[in-house]
């Protein structure tokens, strides 16, 4: 469906993506890496809003910058920050969208009904936007992507401002649309996507690491994770040695998480890998963690 | 069209109305009301204003010689008038004025006769007085009208004096009263700024708003693209041409209140004060500075939405459009507007004035555009 051929993106002497190379079928992907790796900046060539410096990105085949319209057509996009008139009603503003998304009158009157409803603003549909909460503004952003009934889906940080339950409710509707659909979704909060998505991206350093399945993807650290139990006085000397990927207290000592590749030691409980896990190991240095 | 439609309702929103209104009307008081309310301003300009209405009534458009001379005429039966006027009052006699010679000859230094004069004149605003003066005037003109060509064939180009040939030849010039035409000048000048200012203040959110609100990731990847760029340029442009339609009907209701229709089908080198390229009536000339005032207002839409789509916030957007209209307010409407016939200038000046800046307004406008067809969106 969506083919990354041998992309990268440079600014002057800034390389902000290198040599990337994806292809997406139906499902959903998940596109995972701390803020600055480059995700945002594949999004946006998948998105025809920056071209690449170098290589192609092809749908059916044919480079998205010449089909231009006809690949807008079928994609839905969910920037991390978008813009809205504070004035205009959830459904004014929907209106506007799918105006320029070339959808008929009528057509549109209809699905942004639905859309509303599923999304849970229907109550709220001819308010002003003035005074929605960020969760609310978000979810009129996840119905704006889906006006247009599109084959490709792509949302950047979408549950950003959602609470919990919205979260949820999100990860339903991601599992409804995902049939015949291919679903792209930025993030750097694994939970939102770990479940619902049948394969993950990973980048680092501008280049990419992983595209598998979770489970491979947390093979790669099989037999790597443990969790033991050490006093906070410990604490220190073992963040010094070892990757620490969570620390919890447990009465006045600590439950350590952590990876070592190597020989263990025999308190030590060999754990099995989450996509989290793999997730701050991979990007320790970004995130800061402690080696 | 429902896309332009949609942008040209983002356009005109109430907050841009209440904007304009409270422009045009700081503008009007400042600039506008004057030529409105003090026309004619004063003696002897109501004067002038009463005689070229008489002249117009009894004469015509043209006057031929006869007609001159019956105009000459009236001026004697005043100039009676007022002799019959001056030795029925006591006061003159008293001095020593006998006839409206004796008092145009008034010694000033004689403190009576001065007083009487000014009182006369400006304190009991005595009609005939005021009026035997503007007929001196315009008699002197009618007069000397052939000097006048003379001197300005003397000084003018060939092309100039082909044309001075041909006005010549109509001796329909130099002959009315140029006031109501003078004031039409100063009054659509400052209706242009008005309108320019108006265009500005209209246009220039149109790119920058949707980009400080950050809908132009949205916008570029919907099915219109950034095609929406065009439809926003056509939106601007039609709501530039609804606003300049509203503009000028409100200002020429307000205009019609100076009341000169009756100068309409006169030919606009038939007044005095200056000859004019084109062979057209004062009503013409109204239409052509009407349309001057559309090209105006197109350019200016061009640049106020260039402008919002290069500049990166609302200071920069305001600061690098203060020299485009100060230089229009300064000696581009003097130019464009002002002069547009004007025979002073080469023939050539103010229409090749206006390609001009219609040209690169256009080619300004295309960069843009290919610029923006290419263009990372990275914010």
């Amino acid at each position: 469906m969506l083919v990354v051929n041998n992309v990268s993106k440079n600014y002057g002497d800034f390389t902000a993506l290198k040599n990337i190379n994806l292809e997406f079928g139906s499902g959903v992907y998940g596109l995972l890496a701390p803020n600055g790796a480059g995700k945002t900046t594949l999004i946006k060539m998948l998105v025809t809003l920056i071209s690449p410096s170098k290589g192609e990105i092809l749908y059916n085949g044919t480079d998205i910058t010449s089909l231009d319209e006809e690949y807008r057509e079928v994609l839905g996009f969910l920037p991390q920050q978008f813009g809205y008139y504070k004035h205009y009603s959830p459904k004014s503003y929907l209106m506007y969208l799918a105006a320029l998304k070339g959808i008929e009158k009528k057509v549109a009157q209809e699905k942004i009904t639905e859309l509303l409803d599923k999304v849970a603003l229907s109550d709220v549909a001819n308010k002003k936007m003035r005074k929605f909460s960020g969760g609310m503004i978000q979810r009129v952003g996840i119905a704006q992507a889906l006006l247009n009934d599109p084959k490709i889906v792509i949302l950047d940080e979408p549950t950003a401002g959602l609470d919990p339950k919205e979260r949820a409710r999100f990860r339903q509707l991601l599992t409804e649309l995902s049939r015949d659909r291919l679903i792209i979704i930025s993030t750097h909060i694994v939970s939102d996507i770990e479940s619902i998505a049948n394969e993950m991206v990973m980048i680092k350093n501008q280049e990419l690491l992983y595209k598998d399945s979770v489970e491979n993807i947390c093979n790669t650290l099989d037999g790597a994770v443990y969790e033991t139990t050490i006093t906070n006085d410990e604490l220190a000397s073992f963040r010094a040695n070892h990757v620490l990927l969570s620390e919890k207290q447990e009465q006045s000592k600590m439950l350590v998480r952590f990876v070592h590749k190597g020989e263990s030691k025999e308190d030590w409980t060999v754990k099995n890998p989450h996509l989290e896990d793999v997730f701050l190991y991979e990007y320790r240095d970004d995130l800061s963690l402690g080696v | 069209m429902r896309i332009v439609l949609q942008e040209l309702k983002k356009i005109l929103n109430w907050k841009i109305g209440l904007l304009l209104v409270l422009a045009n009307a700081i503008l009007y008081f400042l600039l506008i009301s004057y030529h409105i309310e003090h026309f004619p301003n004063g003696r002897p300009a109501l004067d002038s204003y009463r005689i070229g209405i008489e002249m117009v009534e009894k004469y015509g458009v043209s006057m031929s010689e006869g007609e001159k001379a019956d105009f000459k005429e009236t001026y004697e039966q005043r100039l009676k008038d007022a002799d019959e006027y001056i030795q029925s009052r006591v006061d003159f006699s008293s001095v020593g004025i006998h006839s409206y010679q004796d008092f145009q000859d008034i010694n000033y230094e004689n403190q009576e006769q001065a007083e009487l004069r000014n009182k006369v004149v400006f304190e009991e605003n005595v009609d005939l007085f005021w009026e035997l003066q503007e007929r001196e005037r315009l008699i002197e003109f009618q007069n000397e009208n052939d000097i006048i060509m003379a001197n300005e064939m003397e000084r003018g180009s060939s092309q100039q004096v082909a044309t001075l040939e041909e006005i010549k030849a109509t001796g329909n010039y130099y002959i009315y009263p140029e006031l109501v035409f003078y004031n039409y000048k100063d009054f659509i000048v400052n209706v242009a700024i008005a309108i320019i200012v108006s265009v500005v203040l209209l246009l220039s959110p149109v790119f920058i708003r949707d980009r400080s609100l950050r809908l132009v990731d949205l916008q570029y990847t919907t099915r219109v693209g950034r095609n929406i760029f065009k439809r926003k340029m056509i939106a601007g442009l039609l709501a530039m041409f609804m606003v300049i339609t509203a503009l000028l009907a409100i200002y020429f209701s307000i205009y019609s209140l100076n009341n000169t229709g009756m100068f309409f089908s006169s030919p606009i080198n038939s007044f005095i004060g200056g000859f004019h390229w084109y062979d057209i009536t004062f009503f013409q000339y109204i239409v052509l500075t009407v349309l001057a005032i559309y090209f105006l207002g197109f350019v200016f839409a061009l640049l106020a939405m260039i402008f919002s789509n290069l500049m990166p916030n609302f200071v920069a957007l305001v600061g690098i459009q203060i020299p485009f209209i100060i230089a229009m307010i300064g000696p581009g409407i003097s130019y464009l507007i002002y002069q547009i016939t004007a025979l002073d200038l080469s023939q050539w000046l103010v229409p090749s004035g206006y390609v001009l800046i219609i040209v690169i307004g256009s080619m300004f406008m295309l960069f843009v555009w290919r610029r923006e067809r290419t263009l990372d969106i990275v914010h």
